[in-house]
């Protein structure tokens, strides 16, 4: 469980969070949706403890990190994969994190084997890896303790498709276990997949926050007929808000079946209908992001 | 009979590859604290994991090994063992501190301080157990190089046939002791102060010595010198006797440059956000 309540961090004009409130449930994959600079990984630092806080409160398990006894074998964290010293070797990394836990050593290698790293490649040092092997190996570290929460930044970057699908199922398997999981991503479609639950971000407000079938459900059905224009003035007349798409067809704020309803009384022959892809979720994102790259530009 | 043998090795090699789900650790999850002493291990051996820590400490074995070489040839190896024992204790106490600033500033420098202070958040903690274990190196240096001295000294007296010279002044060698720590602690204050390598490294070696120099030229600092200055208040360690007053200059010297440091460094090192 974390809980984040109305957590604010400035940098002294720049407002990083700006009076944030969440929480990641124990169960749950929750995602943490956001360009970047939108503040995410402030506020991933701020419930790790390396950030203090302007004002407001983070806490894991019930308390701020800082108390919390013996960390590494409550929360896994995963900040900044490269974050490690060039000149350890992998096996050293886990072998120290293993030590300070106080687990056992043979731990170590089972980890290295989960996150498939081998034998051969956990004796060479971390300057020598890919951004892809510093991740699983991060993601190795954070699995070390054996946590009941993890919180993990970015943990997809520079992995293959094959090793985000190996981690989305990592992911699924501890949230079923009833751990708490919490996971930030610049990318929609990564997040979709794998989170219960969405929380966008940006400019360190959060601007959505809800189950992934409630943000993507509020794209609503996607429709082509015959006679869109006559199916669209049924729509009007049930009160739901319909508009053209550019490519042809409907955007409708029903559901599917409704929108089946209609177009049977309207006697509008269906070509297509669908739920609506999150693209409503999607615009909003990419709102999000133009804005930030707009200010990139300009300073 | 043969062939069912063979067939039982080579099938289980494909099949293993499906549950690769990690083993919970047993038992209940940790209500103490992480221990000091598991912290100390840690931090030892994070100090010779690298390549950097190795290296640098077998480069310090190296310019030993090679003045005692010198010494040991250089005149037949007449040499009193003083003189062995300076020539091992000298470039240890100048590099030495190193080790104890690499042991602060990396992590900044290699930012491994985002995992080192995520898995014991009380700072502090993590921190005396740097300046233990840094301690605890040098005074295991100084046994060692005392070690090879006193052997350098007995195979000059044994191979090249020389009177040897055993007198040594217990005090002095204390003495010399606290020197490596005095340095070594001011290395550690000066790279919490900093948490950047080459500035700590930097300002270890210049500021001293800027302030030696400046001393020798301006009368008002050469009389703030006798209180101040770390390279002539630690002098009197190696004759092995000091006077009251060279005691209390010495304590003031070792609070500007050791202490200070040390107490400031760490109080910043706590509320400093690590990147």
């Amino acid at each position: 469980m974390i809980t984040v309540e109305r957590l604010t961090k400035r940098y002294g004009d720049f407002t990083a969070l700006d009076d944030i409130s969440f929480a990641a449930r124990p169960g749950l994959v929750t995602g943490f949706l956001g360009p970047n600079g939108a503040g995410k990984t402030t506020a991933m630092r701020v419930i790790g403890g390396l950030t203090p806080a302007t004002s407001g409160t983070a806490t894991v398990l019930g308390t701020s990190y800082g108390h919390l006894p013996n960390p590494g074998r409550h929360v896994g964290l995963l900040l900044d994969a490269s974050a490690q010293h060039a000149g350890r070797t992998g096996r050293e990394v886990l072998t120290l994190g293993a030590m300070l836990m106080g687990v056992d050593r043979g731990r170590v290698a089972e980890l290295l084997d989960l996150v498939g790293l081998s034998e051969k490649e956990s004796r060479r040092r971390v300057r020598h890896y890919s951004l892809g092997m510093r991740q699983r190996l991060g993601i190795a570290h954070a699995l070390l303790g054996d946590p009941e929460v993890l919180v993990l930044d970015e943990p997809a970057n520079g992995l293959d498709p094959a090793g985000i699908r190996w981690m989305r199922d990592l992911l699924r398997g501890i949230a079923d276990r009833g751990g708490t999981v919490l996971l930030s991503s610049h990318l929609l479609n990564e997040i979709e997949r794998v989170a219960d639950e969405i929380i966008v971000i940006g400019h360190g407000r959060i601007v959505a926050h809800g189950t992934t079938g409630e943000l993507l459900a509020g794209a609503g059905t996607l429709v082509r007929s015959d006679d869109d224009a006559a199916l669209r003035t049924q729509l009007m007349r049930r009160g739901a808000e319909a508009e053209h798409l550019p490519t042809g067809g409907l955007r409708v704020a029903l559901d599917p079946g409704e929108v089946g309803r209609a177009a049977l009384d309207a006697g509008v022959a269906l070509t297509e209908l669908r739920a609506g892809d999150g693209r409503g979720l999607e615009e909003m994102f990419l709102e999000l992001t133009a804005d930030s790259a707009r200010e990139e530009v300009a300073a | 009979m043969t062939t069912t043998a063979t067939t039982a090795t080579t099938t289980p090699r494909t099949t293993t590859t499906v549950d690769r789900r990690l083993a919970p650790i047993p038992g209940d999850r940790p209500t103490r604290g992480v221990p000091f002493h598991r912290l100390l291990r840690v931090e030892l051996r994070k100090m010779l994991d690298t390549r950097a820590g190795r290296w640098l400490l077998i480069g310090i074995g190296v310019v030993i090994a090679g003045v005692l070489t010198i010494l040991f040839v250089q005149d037949g190896g007449e040499h009193p063992l003083g003189d062995y024992l300076q020539a091992t204790f000298m470039p240890m106490a100048i590099l030495l501190p190193i080790v104890g600033i690499l042991a602060v500033t990396s992590e900044w420098s290699q930012r491994t301080g985002l995992v080192t202070f995520t898995l014991e958040p009380r700072r502090l903690r993590v921190t005396w157990a740097k300046v233990t274990a840094a301690l605890a190196v040098g005074v295991a240096a100084v046994a060692v190089s005392y070690t090879l001295g006193v052997a350098a000294h007995a195979a000059a007296i044994a191979f090249r046939g020389v009177e040897g010279d055993w007198t040594m002044d217990g005090l002095a060698l204390t003495g010399a002791a606290g020197y490596v720590l005095l340095g070594m602690g001011q290395g550690l204050g000066f790279a919490m102060l900093l948490r950047n390598t080459p500035a700590a490294i930097v300002t270890y070696f210049v500021l001293p010595t800027a302030w030696t120099i400046l001393g020798g030229l301006v009368s008002w600092v050469e009389s703030a010198a006798e209180w101040l200055d770390l390279n002539r208040t630690m002098e009197p360690l190696f004759t092995g006797s000091l006077t009251t007053e060279q005691w209390a200059q010495l304590g003031a010297s070792v609070g500007v440059w050791v202490v200070l440091p040390l107490a400031v460094g760490m109080w910043l090192l706590t509320r400093a956000e690590v990147k």
